[in-house]
């Protein structure tokens, strides 16, 4: 137990964690700011608002009478904008006097300062009312094209789009909170991913460095060394997985989503998945899948660790591993991984893959080192 | 000089670099080919020029329609129908009727629909211009970014600068040169963006953990306490600075060969050297290119490769000082990685109201970042005249001070 905290303690020193902090605010502010300090963005936040006050009326579901009522409450704001545009005589003088009017006029074609007029009342007064009917035109225009399965896909994903069609799951609510959380997770993966390299990778090689292995192998513990240096790798990755998870939700909270926790994913528009977890339960399946591949990376880095011979060769294996990781594996494995534009089993079979190479190539090092020649 | 080889052959010889410029050299050949389909169209730009001229001019344009003309006239021998442009006769073909044409056929319509493209281009080309207004579009930026206060009346003072250059360019016509249609193709930030920040950032890996390999070689590897009390004893840093530069040369020189090598051998620029990079077809973004300067395609090549290489010496030196001090290549590496990031992202921390938010912008990571967009007067908020050159002095007398003060430091240090 002793050896095991005092290894720990080599991983954990206080120099990597300066540096870990120091690497996690630059990639801070490189990948993750955005999506908490400009959510909900610009027009979004109308829909993030619009969510809310869906959820809050009529559930994390919407059957057809709750649509009449959506619609109902759509031709009541119709109203006031015709009336909010008939006590605006430059709209009167332009025969814009009702908003379907309004609606049907050709924007394209107009001229500037009938296009002034809208960009007043979109732009300059903010008037609340034209942007939130905006965002119900364009639910409603999704809700009428619930039913439609698209011809272009595979036989299996049409297969699955009729199943929740018929289970009546279709894509209304508003997306940007999803949308703002795949990138979240994404970045944060990202961010993860790099810390753990950092933090796991000299591990191995610094006592080889150093000429240690020769003394630690004629202890009475002897070559067992190696299990525990392991052991205590994995644990140092839980440790900073798991703190930088605590560090990087926390921000996320700010972004204040958890009215959105009990909507399933496939009623999120543009959503649809081959499972249906709820919003907050996709957000757990996230966390797994980023310590599932902390962990393997950080048992991928020990292995390299045990085989290179200094330290600029630990980076430069790495670089193309890490980065290839990034390019293909990130986004099919953490925010797109029950996507259906997927296949269903592609992300649980590479976990499981990914898994079961990184014990066999430990277990690979491990029988080598128990044979190795010590010089 | 028996050591200065001595030390560059820790590095050249070691088994991850050479992998390492394999596997990105691979990569950059793969990036390239996979994205040369339209390889074979572009050659139309290199008949156009042989045929009409580099320049375009009233009198060759002229020339120009009567030989589409006389193709459309080809076009009704074959189609037996009369069309006044190749777009009629495509948009009304339809999908069972393509077969009747042989490969020749329609070899012959493509080539006719790129002219076509190419001539409603260079017809347009005057008027498009007369659409920019400079001065006007940097208010655009100003309102966009949210700047205000000093850092906009900077940053309109130069546009003011800019705008007599691009009234300047517009007279002289140096954007009435042929060259790869901008829009469909996006030469200029494929080759400038695309394939430079490949090498780039590749070569910087490479050099970066190869001055930390070279720098903290002594002490990873427990051989200090010799070395350095040696006869030549620490003026050995000096070998190791050396050793550095010349094998960041090399790895940049070796990854530019191989990569441009593959480049130019697919895409057949030969004829398009002379012609100006400020070119009206050269117009991919909302705004054309317009470089500060007459420069042409080559001529922009050779500096923008000639800064890509300074750069990389800068970093290289950079590397070396930092690596004297934190005596760890693991650690020097993670430090210049996020330096670069740091630096690059400067600006989002000043305030957008002075003119520290322009001057903070003057960094060797942001000129890496821009390098497609360099000596262009088009490039936003870095497109001061004097960017490039100030950076890069700037920051040669940064690494010199920072190489000077650590190597003096290091000849006190004690060593344990």
């Amino acid at each position: 137990m002793r050896v095991l905290w005092n290894e720990l303690k080599k991983i954990l020193t206080w120099k990597m964690l300066i540096l870990l902090i120091f690497i996690n605010s630059v990639l801070y502010f490189l990948l993750i700011e955005f999506d908490i300090k400009h959510f909900p963005n610009g027009s979004h936040s109308y829909s993030y608002e619009m969510g809310i006050e869906m959820i809050e009326k009529y559930g994390t579901t919407m059957d057809d009478d709750e649509f009449i009522d959506f619609k109902r409450t759509y031709a009541h704001q119709v109203e006031d904008a015709t009336q909010y545009l008939q006590s605006r005589e430059e709209f009167v003088e332009e025969g814009l006097d009702t908003y379907e009017k309004f609606l049907a006029y050709d924007w394209w074609n107009a001229s500037e300062e009938i296009y002034a007029l809208r960009s007043n009342v979109f732009f300059e007064e903010k008037v609340e009312l034209f942007w939130e009917l905006q965002e119900r035109e364009r639910l409603l225009k999704f809700y009428e094209m619930k039913d439609v399965v698209p011809d272009v896909l595979s036989k299996k994903k049409k297969q699955r789009l009729e199943e929740l069609i018929a289970q009546e799951k279709f894509g209304i609510y508003p997306e940007v909170v999803m949308m703002n959380f795949k990138t979240f997770i994404a970045n944060v993966g990202i961010a993860i991913l790099f810390s753990v390299v950092l933090v796991i990778s000299p591990a191995i090689l610094k006592d080889r460095s150093r000429q240690l292995v020769a003394i630690q192998y004629t202890t009475k513990k002897g070559r067992n060394l190696f299990k525990t240096k392991i052991l205590a790798g994995i644990i140092a990755t839980f440790i900073v997985i798991t703190a930088l998870l605590a560090v990087y939700f926390s921000l996320y909270s700010l972004n204040n989503t958890s009215m959105y926790f009990d909507v399933r994913v496939n009623t999120f528009i543009a959503n649809e998945s081959w499972f249906d977890p709820t919003f907050f339960q996709f957000i757990l399946l996230c966390i797994a899948g980023i310590y599932i591949i902390g962990l393997v990376l950080g048992l991928l880095s020990m292995a390299f660790s045990t085989l290179v011979p200094n330290m600029v060769s630990l980076i430069g294996i790495q670089i193309p591993f890490v980065v290839g990781f990034l390019i293909i594996g990130l986004y099919p494995l953490l925010p797109e991984m029950i996507s259906i534009w997927h296949p269903k089993w592609l992300s649980m079979i590479s976990y499981c893959a990914m898994i079961i190479i990184v014990i066999i190539f430990t277990a690979i090092l491990w029988k080598r080192e128990k044979k190795l020649d010590i010089l | 000089m028996r050591i200065f080889i001595n030390e560059c052959k820790k590095a050249l010889t070691s088994p991850i670099l050479i992998t390492l410029l394999i596997v990105f050299s691979a990569f950059n050949i793969f990036i390239i080919v996979s994205s040369s389909d339209h390889k074979e169209e572009l050659k139309i730009v290199n008949e156009i020029i042989d045929k009409y001229g580099r320049e375009i001019t009233d009198d060759s344009l002229k020339q120009f329609e009567k030989d589409i003309q006389s193709d459309l006239l080809g076009l009704t021998e074959i189609t037996g129908k009369q069309f006044e442009s190749i777009y009629d006769f495509l948009d009304g073909l339809r999908f069972e009727e393509q077969e009747q044409y042989s490969d020749r056929d329609w070899e012959f319509f493509n080539s006719l629909q790129l002219k076509e493209m190419y001539f409603g281009m260079a017809n347009s080309i005057d008027a498009s211009y007369a659409e920019i207004d400079v001065q006007d579009g940097a208010r655009g930026d100003l309102k966009g970014y949210g700047i205000s206060g000093k850092a906009a009346e900077t940053y309109l003072r130069e546009n003011e600068e800019f705008a007599e250059r691009f009234n300047e360019m517009v007279d002289n016509e140096e954007h009435k040169e042929w060259f790869f249609a901008g829009k469909p193709y996006f030469m200029h930030s494929f080759l400038f963006k695309t394939v430079f920040l490949h090498i780039t950032i590749e070569s910087l890996l490479l050099i970066v953990l190869m001055t930390a390999l070279i720098t903290t070689y002594e002490f990873e590897n427990r051989t200090q306490l010799l070395t350095y009390s040696t006869h030549r004893g620490r003026k050995l840093m000096k070998d190791k600075l050396a050793a550095s530069l010349a094998v960041s040369t090399v790895i940049s020189l070796f990854l530019f060969t191989i990569t441009l090598g593959t480049y130019f051998f697919l895409f057949d620029y030969s004829h398009v050297w002379k012609t100006s990079i400020s070119s009206a077809f050269n117009w991919e973004n909302p705004f054309p290119y317009v470089t500060w300067w007459d420069l042409s395609v080559g001529e922009f090549l050779v500096a923008v490769v000639v800064l890509v290489f300074i750069i990389q010496l800068l970093f290289s030196g950079l590397t070396f000082a930092l690596a004297v001090i934190v005596k760890n290549s693991y650690t020097t590496f993670f430090l210049v990685a996020a330096l670069f990031i740091l630096a690059w992202l400067l600006p989002t921390f000043m305030p957008k109201s002075s003119n520290l938010f322009i001057v903070t912008s003057y960094t060797l990571s942001t000129l890496t970042m821009a390098v497609s967009q360099s000596f262009m007067g088009s490039s936003g908020l870095i497109l001061f005249k004097n960017f490039e050159w100030m950076t890069i002095s700037c920051w040669t007398i940064i690494t010199i001070v920072f190489c000077t003060i650590t190597y003096k430091r290091f000849r006190k240090m004690d060593i344990q």
